[in-house]
């Protein structure tokens, strides 16, 4: 029974981890215990065989595939945190984007609301400005108004009619013969046509007629052959107006 | 980085820092392979029960209690160990017929041939005799340590382990004599 007792204390005996008292007790009990004795040695032995086993190494594959599961594991690890950032960089990105269109756009906006009321003052302030013009005293300057005055866009009445005004009541011929000569640019006007016939029939001055003749024979207005045939019949008409009535006539004919 | 203790280490890792891991598999690694190339006496297998334990380092990460690593990891081990085992339960017949088989062989006086012969009669030990000794023995770990992992006492782990060490000598003196 001491014996049994004795050996389980060995291993520490051997790795001197046993107390003072039981360390004696032991090394007693060896010097009157021959088989204790041989049992030590056997035990030393061995534990000196078994201690002189080295640590073996692994083969290159353990760290590769450590590393790979590490790199995975830290992959899986991450998503966690990363999935809000992109929607949320993408949402405030397009209100970003959205309001900088709104600004932009309001402002071009703005700026072309501008330019079109601005046009529209200039073209204002200019058909002002020639329809003043068409009354000024000097005939040059009335000349330069009828000229400006085909510019104008046709539907505006009231710079057809100041120029109809000017081809029936300018004194100076050849202020309406340059009135109908801007006329003629409107001649798909209804009002136009009429005042032209009207003109030719009423109009004594040779170059004005000629001017009309020519005109009225452009738009092919065929209301006007009767006063071209009153104009050839009439003796008073001069020779080279005729001449121009026979070169348009046939072309309405 | 280098003065870091595998507790501090062990902490970051805790705290999701996984890098740090290879850290503690470099101060680990060979440990843990040797440990379970003892108990299963196969490289293949050692080498991915060690890759094991790693993984389970990461899952078990927050189970982490602060105490000391090396118990911590060892206890690790022995449940990847435990879990191997089980599952290997019907193959051991044929395991242990090959161990007889391989006493048989002829006797030589080399030394890796006798640290052969210890392995095989490490297999012979029970799982937790086994166990014991190469804690104690190779992985050179305190009775007081190897008492917190198995969850018994000093004094029962020092009766424990002396007992596991006679058998084996009385084994392996055996497999030398016949």
């Amino acid at each position: 029974m001491k014996c049994t007792k004795i050996q389980e204390q060995f291993s520490q005996y051997v790795a001197h981890s046993l107390s003072e008292v039981a360390n004696s007790e032991v090394q007693a009990h060896l010097k009157t215990c021959a088989v204790c004795t041989k049992e030590l040695e056997e035990l030393t032995s061995f534990l000196a065989m078994l201690d002189s086993e080295k640590m073996q190494e692994p083969s290159t594959n353990l760290r590769t595939n450590f590393k790979e599961m590490l790199a995975s594991e830290i992959k899986k690890n991450a998503p966690k945190v990363i999935p809000l950032a992109p929607k949320q960089d993408w949402k405030s990105y397009l209100k970003v984007a959205a309001s900088i269109v709104i600004v932009v756009g309001a402002f071009l906006f703005g700026k072309h609301q501008a330019d079109v009321t601005k046009i529209a003052q200039v073209q204002e302030q200019n058909k002002e400005k020639v329809l003043a013009l068409l009354e000024n005293t000097s005939a040059s300057k009335r000349i330069l108004a009828v000229a400006n005055a085909e510019e104008f866009n046709k539907k505006d009445t009231k710079i057809i009619e100041a120029l109809i005004n000017r081809l029936f009541f300018d004194k100076n011929a050849n202020v309406r013969s340059a009135a109908a000569e801007t006329l003629s640019k409107f001649s798909s006007e209804t009002i136009v046509r009429d005042a032209f016939i009207k003109a030719l029939e009423t109009d004594e001055n040779a170059s004005v007629q000629i001017e009309l003749i020519q005109i009225l024979a452009k738009i092919q207005e065929k209301r006007a052959i009767e006063s071209m045939q009153n104009l050839l019949n009439n003796e008073e008409t001069p020779k080279y107006v005729k001449q121009q009535v026979e070169l348009n006539l046939p072309s309405l004919l | 980085m280098k003065h870091l203790t595998d507790e501090e280490i062990m902490l970051q890792i805790a705290n999701n820092k996984l890098e740090m891991l290879t850290l503690l598999f470099d101060r680990y690694h060979v440990r843990m392979y040797n440990y379970f190339n003892k108990m299963v006496q196969n490289k293949m297998v050692s080498e991915d029960l060690t890759q094991d334990v790693f993984l389970k380092i990461i899952k078990y990460k927050a189970s982490y209690n602060n105490g000391n690593f090396a118990a911590w990891i060892f206890t690790i081990a022995r449940n990847v160990f435990s879990s191997y085992y089980q599952k290997t339960k019907k193959e051991r017949a044929n395991e242990i017929d090959d161990d007889q088989l391989a006493s048989e062989v002829e006797i030589s006086e080399s030394k890796q041939e006798e640290l052969d012969f210890l392995n095989k009669a490490l297999l012979q030990l029970k799982t937790s005799e086994r166990e014991l000794i190469i804690m104690h023995r190779f992985q050179e770990i305190k009775y007081e340590q190897i008492a917190q992992i198995i969850g018994s006492s000093e004094n029962a782990v020092k009766v424990k382990t002396h007992r596991a060490l006679k058998k084996l000598k009385e084994i392996y003196f055996q497999i030398d004599k016949s």
